[in-house]
């Protein structure tokens, strides 16, 4: 206790008459390893973070039900929604009916019959528009025409990555139709089924269901791709805010319905490759704040190291006056403890106070997300806690090793 | 209160070996004032050293206050030392990030006296040793004779049985050499034990026994009337 007193005393008063300037170096240094060892991962997670919030809100929703694996659709789809209308959770829900097609364009000005023809496989999907926007914000991604009304026919609302000039970016990665605008016609073809639509919108989106897909009102998919049983292939279900998805998901496995589809969570259904890019990203983003870790506690070692060695003699002389050495130890670590302390307090500021708004407001935009800084709490804590422990530690060491020597070389400076 | 017999210092650096004390025996009774005076590199800071055990002799033996205190650990060393001993050093050696007041705590603090009563007991130290008032000077705010001052205080506080000394007066003109030895000699004269190094003649007019040594052995020793100015 006595000893735990003077040493903070000796700490405080060496931060106190350090230069203004050191300190400010030091702490700054902190600062950017907190920053290295949170913010950059959690920038790197984000980009992850963010294509799934964006798959969540725009596409598979908080629970999404689709076809049990042995099944083709989605059993007794109607009773079903009427069901799943009747849950106070459920905030709303979109019914989808999904078909693969090849969508051909710009066939009636084609001349040379034996050329290639202008065409792309995507899949389509059967809407009704407002509920669909409702659940999705769908019409929010048009960027070019319009959304469709209820009672429209036989108009169609294109992903831009399936056109030419919005694809260009993306080389040769996937088949893309020529020079469509809105009001041109495409020829939709589901089996043997054929049918001409008119371009009403263009949807543009980091979500590749929106993105690559086309979208026709269900009524006239139903009519079309002959969905007679009005089995439907996915329902996807928003839930009120703040309520817990495993809960309902449970409540909905009670009630029966995994009997007739498969319902699954948001997380259950994120698709494996962005659970396993987050995975890479998160173990990258610690490989790189390990680094500025390791950078860091370098630097506070050979910090407190130099501090250390040119007061030698100060700490002969408390030595000699019969101060114990673990006493200016702790002195150094103190120290030590303050800059780790100052720096993770401005860097959790900067990070929570600034970086997180900030990238909430204005993401990164990223090809297939738009980026966010995602900080998980625990796990910031532990690298803080290991950032707190490391720099106690390179300041512990060279206390360690200058107080260790003879006290009077220490006082002769020998 | 040092009973030092036989104390041999040698020093290896490489393949050479130098013997800084020969054979020295010192025995310096309660109360006494002993000046060591001798020319530069005669060995008197090494036979300080080894008396207030911030060094150890490779032989001979020495009891201070009636311990043996060569046979203690390092760490038993370091608590003897700050219950018993007092050392000033020639260029006063204060922590310059701690105030006067807090240097003359650090011994008491270290003892386990309270805070408060640690910071009454330094500044009265401080005022006896005429620094009234600049308890919260840093040592860089003092000057070199108001430093030593401040390093006499920090020695004594603690009531030390031996108060150890090297060339106190070395670096402070010959005013303040004066104030020192003459608070020096005030302490002896309330029956502190002090042993003191020194060059300059003028300033062992307080002590009562002259040791003088040569080349690492004891070669005079003279016992004197202290004759207050
Ligand atoms: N650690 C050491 N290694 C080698 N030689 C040493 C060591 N310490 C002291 N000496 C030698 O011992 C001799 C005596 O040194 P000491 O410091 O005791 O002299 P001194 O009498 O105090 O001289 P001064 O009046 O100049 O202070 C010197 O020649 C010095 O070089
Ligand atoms: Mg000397």
């Amino acid at each position: 206790m006595r000893n735990i007193q003077i040493g903070l005393l000796l700490g405080l008063r060496q931060i106190q008459r350090a230069n203004v300037w050191t300190n400010v170096l030091i702490i700054f240094v902190m600062t950017l390893t907190f920053l290295n060892l949170i913010a950059v991962s959690g920038l790197l997670v984000g980009l992850i973070a963010g294509s799934e919030r964006a798959f969540r809100e725009q596409s598979l929703g908080d629970i999404l039900v689709s076809a049990k694996a042995d099944e083709k659709t989605i059993l007794g789809s109607e009773a079903l929604a009427r069901e799943i209308a009747t849950y106070p959770d459920v905030s709303s829900f979109t019914v989808r009916y999904i078909e693969s097609a090849s969508v051909e364009a710009n066939y009636s000005e084609r001349r040379d019959l034996r050329g290639e023809r202008d065409v792309v496989s995507t899949r389509i999907r059967g809407i009704d528009p407002e509920v669909e926007n409702t659940t999705t914000g769908l019409a929010q991604r048009i960027v070019e025409g319009s959304y469709l009304s209820p009672d429209d026919e036989g108009k169609i609302l294109v992903g831009s990555l399936t056109l030419d000039r919005y694809a260009s970016g993306f080389g040769d990665a996937f088949d893309t139709l020529g020079d469509v605008q809105i009001g041109d016609k495409v020829r939709v073809s589901v089996g043997n089924t054929s049918k001409e639509f008119t371009v009403k919108g263009i949807l543009q989106s980091k979500v590749e269901d929106v993105s690559m897909g086309m979208f026709i009102p269900e009524k006239e998919f139903r009519r079309i791709f002959n969905r007679f049983d009005r089995n439907a292939d996915q329902i996807s279900i928003r839930l009120k805010p703040g309520v817990d998805e495993n809960t309902v998901k449970k409540f909905m496995v009670a009630g029966g319905m995994s009997q007739y589809a498969k319902i699954e969570t948001f997380t259950e259904g994120t698709p494996k490759f962005l659970t396993d890019i987050k995975n890479t990203f998160n173990l990258l983003g610690t490989f790189i704040g390990s680094i500025g870790l390791v950078v860091a506690s370098i630097t506070i070692f050979i910090i407190i190291f130099i501090n250390a060695l040119s007061r030698r003699r100060h700490i002969g002389i408390l030595k000699a006056v019969g101060i114990d050495k673990r006493v200016i130890e702790l002195a150094y670590v103190t120290q030590a403890a303050f800059y780790a302390f100052t720096g993770s307090l401005l860097g959790a500021l900067i990070t929570y106070g600034f970086l997180i708004p900030f990238f909430d407001a204005n993401p990164i935009n990223f090809p297939f997300s738009d980026g966010i800084l995602l900080v998980e709490t625990s796990s910031a804590l532990i690298r803080t806690g290991i950032l707190f422990v490391i720099t106690l530690a390179a300041g512990f060491v060279p206390a360690w090793l200058i107080a260790r020597q003879n006290t009077l070389n220490a006082i002769l400076g020998r | 209160m040092i009973d030092a017999t036989n104390i041999y210092r040698t020093f290896k650096t490489g393949t050479i070996e130098t013997h800084v004390l020969k054979g020295v025996d010192v025995h310096v009774a309660e109360g006494e004032f002993v000046a060591i005076m001798g020319k530069s590199g005669a060995g008197k800071s090494t036979l300080l050293y080894q008396l207030s055990l911030l060094d150890t002799p490779n032989e001979g033996s020495l009891s201070l206050n009636r311990v043996d205190v060569l046979t203690l650990s390092e760490q038993e060393k370091t608590l003897f030392r700050l219950n018993t001993l007092g050392f000033i050093f020639q260029d006063y050696a204060l922590v310059p990030d701690l105030t006067a007041r807090e240097n003359v705590m650090m011994p008491l603090l270290m003892r386990g006296e309270k805070w408060v009563d640690a910071s009454l007991l330094a500044d009265s130290a401080l005022d006896s040793v005429g620094l009234v008032g600049k308890y919260n000077n840093l040592p860089g705010q003092l000057s070199g004779g108001e430093q030593q001052r401040t390093s006499i205080a920090r020695a004594i506080v603690g009531k030390p049985k031996i108060l150890f000394a090297d060339e106190p007066t070395a670096n402070l003109d010959s005013v303040s050499g004066e104030q020192v030895v003459a608070l020096l000699g005030e302490l002896n004269a309330r029956g502190q034990t002090i042993v003191m190094v020194t060059h300059e003649p003028e300033y062992t007019h307080q002590c009562n026994r002259i040791i003088s040594m040569e080349d690492g052995r004891i070669v005079k020793e003279k016992k004197q009337r202290r004759n207050k100015h």
